[in-house]
């Protein structure tokens, strides 16, 4: 074996045992009630694909006059009252969090990988990620506001219950503008249905912007994918292209 | 539309079914389509959205530039479409058929639906 034979062969033997201490982390089932890892893709119900890719439900929720008012001020670029945009206020267009539900809507895959005491979300999007403990520990509360929220996560049979709150009120909680407050929680049951996807049941409860709570669920089919890279200020280069259409002459 | 743009292809204006948009409602008719062939001058694999740029000759021999842009790059290299899309699937040169929805102010440029090249393979079909 020459110099270089062994050292390529004393880095795959590293490599093994680097790996072999990876695959060590993995849990026992003991510790997590269900297995809900890999790249998961968002699936659509029949009929509901039109709205969808903006909001939660085919109606809006019953908002409060505090809800309503922000609502109407607000100017989504998304739905029907989309506008381009260099006039939206969403501030996903200025590459801030979209936030804890909004996350779910945003057409690109999201990755589970369980750890002991812990379920990590990595979201294509920008590269967000959850982290939900799942280790007994109580929600933090000594941390300021915050975009994604702060998720305490416990298992009820084969369902992981989710449990965020310690929310900014920066963020809408879709992407046509319905508001929400620094009292949003936002309780999330993951478990996979009996067509093997995944499902997550949402409830948000707001009572300084939603009437009462706001329930809906979202479906999520297993990819053999991974997670690529999808940086938001890339997305000068589509407005861009927007603003070379907006500006179009025809004189 | 302009009508000016409007003679400068040959343009298939039809009943599209409702689709999801995907941009907002002020920039692209999702209730119609159009369809123009041309050579790409420029093709842009990148993030959030792939862009395509064709000439497209017009009436009276007059050169009109295209613009159109499809979903994310990630999306076109995973999904099970028509083809596996990659970074150099076009190229400047080659000859296409675009398929869209065409923006509302009558710009040349369209929300892309459906390309097929020169040899009619489908390389999306969208609509």
């Amino acid at each position: 074996m020459n110099r270089e034979h062994f050292a390529a062969a004393a880095a795959a033997c590293a490599l093994a045992v680097w790996a072999s201490a990876a695959t060590a982390q993995i849990p026992t089932e003991g510790e997590h009630n269900a297995d809900l890892s890999g790249v998961w893709t968002n699936v659509n119900l029949p009929g509901t694909a039109e709205w969808a890719i903006y909001t939660f439900s085919k109606d809006l929720p019953e908002m409060t006059a505090w809800g309503r008012a922000r609502f109407d001020a607000s100017k989504p670029q998304r739905g029907p009252r989309g506008v381009p945009v260099a006039e939206t206020d969403d501030l996903v267009y200025k590459c801030y969090p979209p936030g804890t539900p909004r996350i779910y809507i945003h057409p690109f895959p999201m990755e589970i990988i369980q750890l002991p005491g812990r379920v990590l979300m990595i979201f294509e999007y920008d590269h967000l990620v959850r982290q939900i403990y799942t280790d007994g520990r109580e929600h933090r509360t000594d941390l300021p506001a915050s975009w994604m929220g702060d998720s305490i996560g416990h298992w009820e049979g084969k369902t992981l219950v989710i449990e965020t709150n310690n929310f900014n009120d920066k963020t809408w909680i879709d992407r046509i503008a319905v508001p929400h407050s620094e009292e949003m929680k936002l309780t999330e049951r993951l478990y996979l249905n009996d067509q093997g996807q995944l499902q997550v049941d949402m409830r948000v409860d707001d009572p300084v912007a939603l009437a009462k709570p706001w329930e809906f669920s979202r479906y999520y089919r297993k990819t053999d994918w991974t997670i690529e890279e999808l940086v938001c200020e890339d997305n000068a280069t589509y407005e861009e292209f927007e603003n070379q259409l907006l500006e179009f002459d025809d004189e | 539309m302009s009508s000016k743009v409007g003679l400068l292809f040959a343009a298939a204006v039809l009943a599209a079914a409702p689709v999801a948009a995907h941009h907002g409602a002020g920039v692209f008719e999702p209730e119609k389509k159009v369809t123009v062939e041309g050579t790409v001058t420029d093709f842009q694999f990148v993030n959030p959205h792939v862009l395509v740029y064709m000439t497209v000759k017009g009436d009276g021999g007059k050169d009109v530039q295209w613009g159109g842009e499809l979903t994310s790059p990630n999306r076109l290299a995973r999904d099970a479409r028509a083809v596996k899309w990659h970074k150099e699937i076009l190229k400047p040169g080659d000859r296409i058929t675009i398929t869209g929805h065409p923006a509302r102010n009558g710009a040349p440029m369209m929300d892309i639906l459906k390309i097929v090249d020169a040899q009619g393979t489908v390389l999306i079909d969208d609509e």
